[in-house]
């Protein structure tokens, strides 16, 4: 089995109109048993800024570790919040510097960017091939079921009501059908003044 | 010898010995396809996808996966297509044969039983098959029945197999199962509604699969017979 | 390294807390030729002197104007030979920013990185500072940018700037001149004037090299376009 798939897990980000959503599912596991149901995949990198981590949930911890400490430093070198893109460049090099002994994380970004509040999202393999759709992506181990419901419920420009229930909707119901993700979900949706937090409430089995 | 002890045969051309040659062999292949069947009140809709493939490349557009066994059944199948061949030819033969002992058609629930044997009986050497059944019971109500490539067999009301089965199955779920939805009542889901929901579901499919596209094959079964119908997909 | 074990800094303290090898760094840079930096409202001006020895030089085959990226370039006051390394390693610098954030480098980080490479050479074992002081100018988020960076590390932000001989001189005739809404035609213009100032001899599009930096990007003047700018001078 890939190690990528050993302690489970999904996320998914998606862009709506002057807002994006990002989700994750909340489930930390050994393959089939499970630990804990109240582990963070998702991590606030800046006021508009996420960062979806799906993968070996070790390197989730260490990559997140690592990219705070590389943004951290370019905001006080550059005086100036970081553009979505620039961080996805940034996770890309982090990744590729590691190219023959990779991280077993597959990253998400979802964020607006801090001057023109333009959604972004995007997301790239272990090693940092990075993607930039103007829908959605998805990650972690349910990415089939989870293309299946995106590509059925998805609608350009959502408004943020609506894109919680797309999103939510197409996240639980992927993870329904993958045994090892699922057990309560977290969604974000990110907008111009706000970030609303919802957590969900899942079949726990 | 203990000298060249060390060092492996290859890098002494000279003192190769002609060994016996391995060749490998696999009795299977994946051509892809998709099945997908939805059961209602006093009807039953299977439908396939229309393309034949190895790989990347396309040995047809236009393959036909939906082979009516009875006027109340039909089945569905993708995954290894000598095996679906082989399956199906087996299959008609054990309905004939059925046929003419009893005088009369075997049911969908026992075709159902029967496949499932089938598959069974080549436990050690399964056909590579993803199969969905779907026809109309002895009371005329709708019915699927999806199996694993061993036989293992589940009745259900709506189904999605094959390389696209991962993608479809969790819509099905939340759109005719009403899976994760509140307040909704579920009222039996309607003929049209469902043909709707199956062409939907098998255009996204296409989007993501390249196993799946280029059509599909539908058929509509119904107290008054099967009723074929056609859908074209993305061809790319 | 353990060849460096025993390289310790040329560049010590002096018992009156200088350190005297920057101010002969200092001094090598207002001993070189001068050149000037002016931004103006849509656009940098970098101006510099390229005076040859001998009428036998081949003028325009080697540059003191230079480009760093599509969008910064510099001049200098001072050695050449140490120029040509700061520039090779501006570039590098650019080019590695470029690489991990996917984004053309700012200028007011450039700058920075190259003074700290500067500063380096202040403190570092078996080397001696810099003879040359750096005018970067630059363009980004649709503003100009001017900078100066010493052999010490330090940098500056300039409206407008001289450096090398009769930099004093050139600083105040600049102070004189110089306004917020200057159009880049009228920065050039002024550039030139100010080189002109102490001039020795006669000014042609050959002794001087002016670059310029705009909404286009970073380019150097071909002399042609110079001889036109003169011409306008009295």
């Amino acid at each position: 089995m890939s190690i990528l798939a050993y302690n489970g897990g999904a996320i998914i980000a998606m862009k709506g109109k002057n807002c994006v959503a990002i989700a994750a599912d909340r489930r930390f596991g050994v393959q089939a048993q499970t630990i804990s149901c109240d582990f963070d995949k998702i991590f606030e990198m800046g006021p508009h800024l996420y960062l979806g981590l799906p993968g070996l949930a070790t390197d989730t911890i260490t990559v997140m570790e690592r990219l705070r400490f590389r943004l951290n430093l370019y905001e006080l070198k550059e005086d100036r919040k970081i553009h979505p893109k620039t961080f996805s460049s940034m996770i890309s090099n982090l990744l590729y510097e590691k190219r023959f002994g990779p991280y077993f994380v597959e990253p998400i970004v979802a964020g607006l960017d801090p001057v023109t509040f333009e959604p972004f999202v995007c997301n790239m393999d272990l090693i940092g091939c990075p993607n930039e759709p103007e829908d959605f992506v998805v990650g972690g181990t349910c990415t089939e079921q989870l293309y299946g419901m995106c590509e059925v419920l998805y609608e350009p420009n959502l408004e943020p009501d609506d894109l919680f229930e797309t999103v939510s909707q197409a996240l639980v119901n992927a993870c329904d059908r993958d045994a090892i993700s699922g057990w309560g979900a977290i969604v974000y949706i990110i907008e111009k003044d706000k970030v609303t937090i919802r957590h969900l409430k899942t079949r726990m089995d | 010898m203990a000298l060249l002890g060390g060092y492996s045969a290859g890098s002494f051309p000279d003192y190769e010995v002609q060994g016996a040659k391995k060749v490998h062999f696999s009795p299977y292949a994946d051509n892809g396809g998709s099945v997908m069947a939805i059961a209602g009140e006093d009807y039953a809709i299977i439908a396939a996808d229309s393309r034949l493939s190895t790989g990347f490349s396309i040995f047809t557009r236009e393959q036909q996966k939906l082979f009516p066994l009875s006027n109340t059944t039909v089945l569905g199948c993708s995954g290894c297509w000598c095996d679906t061949l082989t399956l199906t030819r087996i299959l008609q033969a054990r309905m004939q044969m059925y046929k003419h002992e009893h005088h009369k058609e075997l049911t969908t629930p026992a075709t159902a039983q029967m496949l499932s044997t089938m598959l069974y009986y080549k436990r050690f050497f399964p056909y590579y098959i993803s199969n969905i059944l779907a026809g109309l019971d002895e009371n005329g109500k709708g019915c699927v029945y999806s199996y694993d490539p061993i036989g293992h067999c589940e009745r259900s009301n709506f189904r999605a197999g094959g390389s696209a089965g991962a993608l479809l199955q969790p819509l099905l779920d939340n759109q005719i199962g009403y899976q994760n939805q509140e307040g909704v009542d579920k009222t039996p889901l309607p003929q049209d509604r469902a043909l709707a929901i199956l062409k939907d579901v098998f255009i996204s499919a296409a989007e993501r699969d390249i196993y799946t596209g280029d059509g599909i094959f539908i058929n509509i079964i119904t107290k008054d017979g099967i009723k074929a119908d056609k859908f074209d997909l993305r061809k790319d | 390294m353990a060849s460096e074990r025993y390289s310790f800094s040329l560049t010590t303290f002096s018992p009156s807390g200088k350190l005297v090898q920057i101010e002969y760094a200092l001094a090598a840079v207002s001993a070189g030729a001068p050149s000037v930096g002016i931004k103006a409202s849509n656009g940098v001006v970098l101006a510099t002197e390229n005076k040859h020895k001998s009428i036998l030089y081949d003028e325009h085959s080697v540059n003191k104007v230079e480009m760093v990226t599509k969008h910064i370039g510099m001049i200098y006051s001072g050695m050449g030979p140490d120029y040509r390394l700061l520039v090779k390693q501006a570039r590098k610098i650019a080019q590695q920013y470029l690489l991990v954030y996917q984004e053309p480098i700012p200028t007011a980080q450039l700058v920075q990185r190259v003074a700290m490479l500067m500063q380096e050479y202040t403190q570092s074992g078996g080397v001696r500072p810099f003879g040359v002081s750096l005018l970067i100018c630059g363009w980004d988020n649709d503003k100009p940018y001017l900078f100066q960076c010493d052999p010490s590390g330090a940098y500056y932000a300039w409206k407008a700037t001289a450096m090398g001989k009769n930099h004093i001189n050139g600083k105040t005739f600049l102070e004189k001149r110089y306004s917020e809404d200057l159009e880049l035609d009228d920065a050039v213009h002024t550039a030139i004037l100010t080189l002109k100032e102490g001039f020795e001899g006669q000014m042609t599009a050959d002794n001087i090299e002016v670059g310029i930096c705009d909404a286009n990007g970073f380019r150097r003047l071909h002399p042609s376009n110079v001889k036109d700018y003169l011409a306008n001078i009295p």
